[in-house]
């Protein structure tokens, strides 16, 4: 779409027309948005798109070179699957597990370092250390600390009876209890940070005008913190459970959806069946599938946020 | 005991409980370090046999030289320092654009980079893969770039656009009238007023790339090209019983995005908890 300066003139002095080309200033806005924008069609728009085109074919590596088109035959699949039923059932344990257990780490530590100290700010660093570790060292860690023999988090379990001799990771009942810790305890400091950086922003006058009236630090808690950081534990909930839902890695290198599929949450069945059971199409049915939730938590994340700015 | 008294030991008091509850919480990491500096007769003394009675830097030097460890440790720094690079330069123009000019589908591409950025890399990775493997770009580093570019860019264009809007557009008119080009605004202009955060969105791109793994092992399968992650993987699955050489090459990994986050954490935190995240 070649533009002269002087159409572009003529277009500008009539701003009103339905589709007026943009003006010169416009055209260097868009010019430098331009790559950014590719980037973006290039490696999410276009897959985005390619995805529902495989998830309307069939294509399983061993059988064929080249997908063919087979209607809804993969969506139809989808419905009769259990193992996709238990997957996503396994998925909704692990998010809710996951958000709730980072809430009720989070809360106790942003409450410690709420305060006025020389070692708060030190103290908010190191804690955001498991937020930034690589997650393939996350998960060797843990399965060393989970080790039935020399791990120290087995050993310490085991004495207060929550462990028996096994690893927890290796016993269908409990590995996806172990899984949630372990994911919790890398997104605990995010929440806690989030919460944090709320609480640093509630007026001190407010608590000081409570304790004038008598109140006692438990109902300042209750009365005053808690309800100002309703919204912020809300959007922060969304955040890290829209993340836990769709993870994969922490999973899939420590058990890889085993023992037994004990572990296979929505993530690793996908990559299973692309990775190691070939079957393209339907990984990419599973896929659009995910992508279909996706867009309805958006929404909801999309609304709560919203509702933040203009509370503000 | 006098107020002042009692406040000041209720003060103490907190600290260390304070300390005493992220010391617990981080206890993996505290772990993971004493760990890689113990000698390999004191691994397996028991589950609470946690400090080292000596230390040594032989469990670095295994994992520095077993196979693949050196050449994973420059893909790695190949890898996210170009899309670190890239992400930096091409979310500068970006936020430029969305934060000084403004046009009919500047808000559409504002939300679109936004829902780019919720995106989840498992939902993308079949369909992704199988293009990149039709332009041949599956096993090459160029390949993975090109999928962390993704990853990196949609976080830095919001953060860059947080900082570059607390900027007054005033200076930028005044060069304009001067005579500067827009490019020139911001390069010399903008930019350096921001610089620091620049810095930290591209240390942040950086170490998205740095401990990546989804993409990583369904792209790489040569041992010529794997980055860091695989490395380590390849060797828990070799020399499983060696948890000095492996917790040694888990500190190598976890260093350099630790130090990266400690430097900038005051630019991170901030956008990070403004702008969502993928982590």
């Amino acid at each position: 779409m070649a533009v002269s300066a002087n159409d572009a003139s003529i277009q500008s002095s009539k701003p009103r027309r339905l589709f007026a080309l943009p003006d010169r200033r416009s055209r260097v806005g868009y010019a430098f948005i331009a790559p950014a924008l590719l980037i973006v069609v290039v490696v999410s728009l276009y897959p985005i798109a390619f995805g529902i085109w495989l998830s309307f074919t069939d294509w399983y590596l061993l059988q064929s070179l080249t997908p063919t088109f087979a209607g809804l035959a993969g969506y139809r699949r989808l419905l009769g699957d259990a193992d996709f039923w238990q997957s996503l059932g396994r998925s909704g344990v692990w998010t809710i597990g996951t958000v709730a257990l980072e809430y009720v780490i989070a809360m106790p530590v942003a409450l410690l370092l709420n305060r006025r100290s020389r070692i708060t700010s030190f103290l908010t660093g190191a804690l955001l250390l498991p937020w930034v570790t690589p997650t393939i060292v996350v998960a060797y860690t843990w399965r060393w600390l989970f080790d039935s023999q020399f791990g120290t988090v087995h050993y310490l379990l085991q004495r207060v009876g929550l462990a028996g001799e096994r690893s927890l990771l290796a016993d269908p009942k409990t590995a996806l209890w172990a899984l949630i810790l372990v994911s919790a305890w890398k997104g605990a400091p995010f929440m806690a940070v989030a919460l944090l950086a709320t609480m640093k922003s509630i007026p001190g006058d407010l608590y000081e005008a409570a304790a004038v009236d008598g109140a006692t630090r438990r109902r300042q808690f209750l009365d005053i913190t808690l309800p100002l950081l309703r919204q912020v534990s809300v959007v922060m909930g969304l955040v890290l459970g829209i993340l836990a839902f769709y993870s994969f890695d922490l999973v899939w290198v420590i058990t890889k959806g085993g023992p037994s599929d004990a572990t296979q949450i929505l993530g690793v069945y996908l990559f299973r069946l692309f990775f190691e059971r070939l079957e393209l199409s339907y990984a990419a049915t599973i896929g659009v599938a995910m992508l279909a939730l996706l867009i309805v938590f958006s929404a909801v994340y999309l609304r709560v946020a919203s509702r933040q700015d203009n509370d503000a | 005991m006098n107020p002042r008294v009692r406040a000041s030991a209720r003060d103490i008091g907190l600290d260390v409980l304070s300390i005493l509850a992220v010391g617990i919480f981080v206890f993996p990491i505290i772990w993971l370090f004493l760990t890689a500096l113990k000698p390999s007769g004191q691994m397996f003394e028991g589950p609470l046999a946690i400090l080292p009675h000596s230390i040594t830097l032989d469990n670095f030097a295994r994992i520095w030289n077993a196979v693949g460890f050196q050449t994973a440790f420059r893909n790695s720094l190949i890898v996210s320092t170009s899309s670190a690079l890239i992400v930096t330069i091409v979310g500068l123009c970006a936020a430029y654009s969305l934060s000084r000019f403004r046009y009919r589908l500047r808000s559409l591409f504002a939300g679109g980079i936004l829902a780019v950025q919720m995106l989840p890399g498992i939902v993308i990775v079949v369909p992704l893969i199988v293009i990149l493997r039709s332009v041949g770009l599956t096993d090459r580093l160029a390949g993975l770039i090109v999928v962390y570019l993704l990853i990196g860019l949609p976080i830095a264009v919001w953060m860059l656009k947080g900082y570059m809007d607390d900027i007054p557009a005033e200076l930028d008119e005044a060069a304009t009238i001067d005579g500067a080009s827009s490019l020139q605004v911001l390069w010399q202009i903008v930019m350096p007023l921001m610089a620091p955060a620049t810095v930290a969105v591209g240390a942040f791109a950086f170490l998205l790339a740095w401990g990546e793994y989804l993409f990583a092992v369904a792209l790489i399968t040569s041992t010529e090209m794997k980055t860091l992650p695989l490395a380590l993987q390849a060797a828990f699955g070799q020399y499983s019983i060696d948890w000095g050489m492996l917790t040694a090459g888990g500190v190598i990994i976890s260093l350099p995005p630790a130090v990266l986050f400690l430097f900038f954490q005051r630019y991170l935190v901030g956008g990070l908890t403004t702008g969502g995240v993928k982590g």
